[in-house]
C-alpha cells in the first residue's frame, strides 16, 4: 500500500527570507520575531540607562542623554520606534485573528476558494498603512529634533 | 492548562504594553503635537515626572508586563531551539530570575527617586 507523504512545506532557514506559498504573512511572522528581540535588546539598554544613570547627578543624565543625540544611534532609536508600532500592530492583528474577531462568519468551501487568509487580507493591507503612517510620523519627530 | 494560562497571560499583557507604551512614547516623542513644551529628555523634565507617584506607577506597571512579555516571547523562541525537557526547565527558570532582579532592580530606583 503506498503510504501518503505528508505535505513538503518546510522551508527551513530559507523560509526567513522567502516565504514560498506562504507570502505576506510569512515575512509579517518573521519581522515580528526580529523586532520583538530588537525591542528586548533596546528595553535592556533602556532599563540600564534609565536606572543607573538616573541614580546619578544631572551631569551624568545630561552627558548620557546626549550621547544618544549622536546620529548613528538616532537611526537606531528611530528603528526602535518603528519596530514598536509594527510589532504593536501586527500583534493586535495576531490577537484579532487567534480570537476569530473580525474574520467574518465561516462559509462552506465551495470552489473557487476564498480562505481566510485571503479573506482578511485587506485588513492586514490596511494594518500596514497604519504602520507606515505612524512611521512617518515619528520620522518626522526624529528628523526635525524631537527626542 | 498552564501553558494555556501563560499564553492567555502573554496576549493580556501585549494589550496592556500597548496602552501603558503608548503613553509612554507620546509623552517622550509625540509631545510638540500635543502641546509645547521643554524637552521630555532634559534632566528637569525626567525629576517632575520621577516625583509623581502616578508616573512611577505606570512606569513599574510597564516594567512588569513588559518584562513578562518580552522573557516569554523569548522563552518561546528559545525552547524551539532546545532539545529537553530538562533544558526547557533550565531555560525557564532562568529567564523567571532574570525577569525578578530585572523587576526588583528597575522597581526599586522609581521609588527611591520618588522621595528625593
Amino acid at each position: 500500500m503506498k503510504r501518503m507523504q505528508p505535505r513538503q512545506n518546510n522551508l527551513g532557514p530559507r523560509g526567513w527570507v522567502w516565504a514560498g506559498r506562504y507570502q505576506m504573512e510569512r515575512y509579517l511572522y518573521v519581522l515580528h520575531r526580529v523586532t520583538g528581540l530588537g525591542l528586548l535588546l533596546f528595553g535592556v539598554i533602556h532599563l540600564i540607562m534609565t536606572t543607573f544613570f538616573r541614580i546619578g547627578d544631572e551631569d551624568m543624565w545630561e552627558s548620557t542623554i546626549s550621547v544618544l543625540h549622536n546620529p548613528v544611534l538616532k537611526v537606531g532609536a528611530y528603528l526602535v520606534a518603528a519596530g514598536f508600532v509594527f510589532h504593536a500592530l501586527n500583534g493586535l492583528r495576531l490577537i484579532l485573528q487567534e480570537f476569530g474577531f473580525a474574520l467574518g462568519r465561516p462559509s462552506p468551501p465551495v470552489y473557487p476558494y476564498k480562505d481566510a487568509l485571503r479573506k482578511r487580507r485587506p485588513w492586514t493591507v490596511g494594518m500596514i498603512g497604519v504602520i507606515v503612517a505612524l512611521s512617518a510620523v515619528l520620522l518626522y519627530d526624529f528628523v526635525s529634533g524631537g527626542w | 492548562m498552564r501553558a494555556t494560562r501563560f499564553h492567555l497571560l502573554h496576549i493580556v499583557t501585549a494589550v496592556l504594553i500597548a496602552v501603558f507604551l503608548g503613553i509612554h512614547m507620546v509623552r517622550q516623542h509625540l509631545d510638540a503635537l500635543l502641546y509645547d513644551s521643554e524637552d521630555p529628555s532634559s534632566w528637569a523634565s525626567m525629576i517632575d515626572r520621577a516625583s509623581s507617584g502616578l508616573w512611577a506607577a505606570l512606569y513599574i506597571a510597564l516594567l512588569a508586563v513588559a518584562l513578562y512579555h518580552a522573557l516569554y516571547g523569548l522563552r518561546g523562541i528559545i525552547l524551539e531551539v532546545v532539545p529537553s525537557p530538562r533544558a526547557n526547565r533550565i531555560v525557564t527558570w532562568s529567564l523567571i530570575v532574570v525577569g525578578l532582579a530585572a523587576f526588583g532592580w528597575g522597581t526599586y530606583v522609581p521609588v527611591h527617586l520618588l522621595g528625593s
